[in-house]
């Protein structure tokens, strides 16, 4: 390693230190209570509900997404994931009181709108590579996980995939290519 | 914990066979019909055919967790949750129970109970040819096979006539075709692709795969229902395992003893006949130390525990493991590559779909080294496998962006269509690549823990940047977008291809197996798991296991009736 590099190093390590402090990886590895998760169940229900709707199928809430979203997180997924989580919906508490001086229940469903708006406009950067390296060093971003579980919860459910999408249970044949049906929508299962 | 030491002799038999898996169930079922009493051992619990599949009805909600494994699950099962989900964990084993060492990152899967991996097996049915047979002495890598292909030609025929094998005959010297069902259809995409490999090179071609997925009834079983769920076994018996096929026509035939929680730990020898005469186990329910006899043996524990049991099998004339005057038991382990490969999404076709969900891919053949005039940074090769398919939520939820009604209506409708591919690729037998014991460390049956030395090398590594470059290029060539090259770098084991521990050829100096499977030091003991192989091309290898394993059960019967065992 000659000199240019080595300075070049030491100010990467720098800049990785000073984002990611000692304290923040000691909160991120502290133990987490399920109850503090178990408490934010209406809030979960809410956002997963504006991210999947209720339209002329049913919507998150009514698939009971966020029940799933609970049991997933506090079953599969280790504790660096659910201090994410968890710092993830106090940001959104907190976005909510700084901008609408209420917490987030008591907005109004346009204002509850934008607030899911604006943290899905700031869930991934333009780059892919950008999102990788985060992805890498600090997790997956909090919303991008609520949103995927959100989808998963739902396209899961009994009335997401039959409902919301085309379930087939029992298939019998494939038919390898016919002609999309006007409003088609796609399997359930694969 | 107590194991009981009093060695009980619980009985004689003609034939013993130690493994329920794809090949045991063939040794059994083929003993059985010669009217051989024969005792199948299985290590773990008992599995009946759709009685024993939890899983197989479930819908998608009917899980809590969706397919994501518990964090106890992937603690517990560090090895195992690689390779199953909430559907099909109840056909791994737990690591716990069953550790092993890894030199290297080795993926050891186990399926540990009647019918074995048979259950969770990806139903690909492809014959090996005399490219591959004819490899090693033509290059000078390890020992040459001991059978061609015309040798064995009836046997594929015999098996795949008696499992169902769907499939497209396509007249190709390096991939034979063998007795066909009907095949399975390509979709609009799949054929895009297949015209476009067709036009520009013709050296090369996409087929559908060869599985023994039923495209009509068979042997009292199937049609397949299209539902792609057969790793939770199959309640119509649309595919072929010990557990819906050979077993229960073993079991039919009057002659089968299936006992199951039975650890194998030793073959035993009797120096004075110089024969095998019989095994112990210890019975994993109560403990006890059992010894069976029998006139023949055929091991079929899978190639790691098969060589783990001849390693375990010492003795005064084998002090260095059973049948092992040849010192190559527990070597030359192999597993095929599949972690190069190319996908892309392609615009056209966006009025098309499909119905129904089909358990296959397509296949395209092996296209690399055919002549031995071509001039590639590495020998032998590979097939493709891959599938197309419309995105649908599952690949959605990467990268669809955005919230609300909107959202909702991109994720609930199908995607572009786009294309998965990647190579199945040849791993040479390497001498250092082995399994061996550590004895220094017990298991809770106070038997030797197993260790795995393994990895890919040169050859290997430089043929996955040709699978990946010549993928991309092959769907780039199709119209495709967004074509991306990966490599997985998945460490061995894998595949799931564990093979060539007791490799046949043709001199007894070098290898354990002759031609016909049988042990060159102890002719009455046959191994026709995937130890035998003494290369491992790169065809998915379950259908060769069976056909080998037919016509050595048809050859020790012959050996039996003159006399000669």
């Amino acid at each position: 390693m000659n000199r240019r590099s080595y300075l070049k190093s030491l100010a990467i390590i720098g800049v990785i230190a000073s984002s990611f402090s000692g304290y923040k990886w000691y909160q991120l590895h502290q133990s987490v209570n399920p109850r503090d998760l178990l408490d934010k169940e209406l809030l979960i229900a809410e956002i997963a509900e504006i991210i999947i709707p209720q339209t002329d199928t049913p919507g998150a809430k009514s698939a009971n997404v966020h029940k799933y979203i609970m049991d997933v997180i506090i079953n599969c997924t280790d504790v660096k994931v659910q201090n994410h989580f968890i710092r993830g919906l106090n940001d959104f508490e907190d976005y909510a009181i700084s901008s609408y001086e209420k917490p987030f229940l008591k907005c109004s469903t346009k204002e509850k709108t934008s607030i899911v708006q604006h943290f899905a406009d700031n869930a991934n950067y333009k780059y892919a590579i950008l999102n990788k390296i985060n992805n890498k060093f600090l997790g997956e971003n909090f919303f991008s996980k609520f949103r995927n579980l959100t989808i998963e919860g739902y396209c899961r459910s009994k009335s997401g995939a039959t409902e919301g999408l085309c379930y087939d249970y029992i298939p019998g044949n494939y038919d390898a290519c016919i002609p999309i049906k006007i409003n088609q929508k796609s399997w359930a299962t694969k | 914990m107590f194991i009981n030491r009093n060695f009980i002799d619980a009985g004689t038999y003609d034939a013993i066979v130690i493994g329920s898996g794809i090949s045991g169930g063939w040794a059994a079922m083929e003993l059985c019909k010669k009217g051989m009493k024969t005792l199948l051992l299985e290590r773990g619990r008992d599995v009946r055919h759709i009685v024993d599949y939890p899983t197989a009805n479930l819908h998608p909600w009917d899980f809590k967790f969706g397919m994501n494994n518990t964090n106890i699950d992937k603690e517990s099962d560090p090895v195992q949750s690689n390779a199953y989900s909430p559907a099909s964990k109840h056909f791994y084993i737990r690591d716990q129970d069953q550790p092993y060492i890894q030199d290297k990152p080795f993926n050891w899967f186990r399926g540990n109970q009647v019918g074995g991996r048979s259950l969770t097996w990806g139903r690909q049915c492809y014959r090996l040819s005399d490219l591959d047979f004819e490899a090693n002495v033509k290059e000078g890598v390890a020992v040459d096979w001991p059978v061609r292909y015309k040798d064995i030609a009836p046997w594929y025929s015999y098996v795949e006539s008696h499992i169902g094998v769907s499939g497209q005959k396509e007249n190709l010297k390096q991939l034979p075709d063998g007795e066909f069902l009907s095949p399975m259809e390509l979709n609009c995409i799949e054929k895009h692709l297949a015209q476009s490999i067709k036009k520009n090179d013709q050296n090369r071609l996409l087929t559908i795969a060869r599985v023994a997925n039923l495209t009509r009834g068979w042997d009292n079983r199937g049609p397949c229902q299209n539902r792609n769920l057969c790793e939770r076994g199959c309640p119509f018996g649309g595919y072929f395992s010990s557990n819906s096929s050979t077993i229960p026509a073993a079991m039919a035939t009057g002659n089968l003893t299936l006992r199951p929680h039975s650890i194998v730990t030793d073959i035993l020898y009797d120096e004075q006949k110089q024969k095998a005469k019989g095994v112990r186990i210890i019975d994993a329910l109560t403990n006890e130390v059992l010894e069976f006899s029998s006139k023949i043996i055929f091991v079929n524990a899978s190639t790691i525990a098969t060589a783990s049991i001849l390693l375990n099998s010492t003795s005064n004339r084998f002090p260095n493991g059973f049948g092992n005057d040849s010192e190559q038991v527990g070597h030359n382990l192999m597993d095929h590559h599949s972690s190069a490969g190319a996908s892309g999404a392609h615009d056209g076709y966006s009025d098309l779909y499909y119905k129904g969900r089909r358990p296959c891919g397509f296949l395209i053949p092996r296209f690399r080294n055919l002549s031995g005039s071509e001039n590639h940074n590495f020998s032998r090769g590979y097939n493709i496998q891959g599938h197309g398919e419309r995105e649908e939520w599952g690949d959605k939820s990467g990268h669809l962006t955005g919230i609300g009604k909107d959202f909702k209506a991109q994720l609930t409708t199908p995607g572009a269509w786009t294309v998965w591919m990647a190579g199945w690729g040849e791993c040479l037998p390497y001498y250092e690549n082995t399994v061996s014991l550590d004895k220094s460390i017990k298991d809770k049956w106070g038997q030797p823990i197993i260790k795995i030395d393994f990895s890919f090398k040169t050859n290997e590594n430089d043929m996955m940047d040709d699978i990946k470059n010549t993928s991309v290029q092959m769907l780039e060539n199709a119209g495709f977008k967004n074509v991306n090259g990966f490599n997985y770098n998945k460490p061995g084991g894998s595949t799931i291809h564990e093979m060539g521990t007791a490799r046949m050829g043709k001199d007894a100096k070098t290898s354990v197996l002759n031609g016909y499977n049988q042990m060159h030091d102890v002719r009455n003991v046959f191994i026709t798991d995937g130890s035998f192989m003494t290369s491992s091309a790169c065809q998915n290898p379950s259908l060769t296991y069976m056909a080998f394993t037919a016509r050595a059960c048809e050859y020790a019967y012959q050996q039996l009736k003159k006399g000669d065992l």
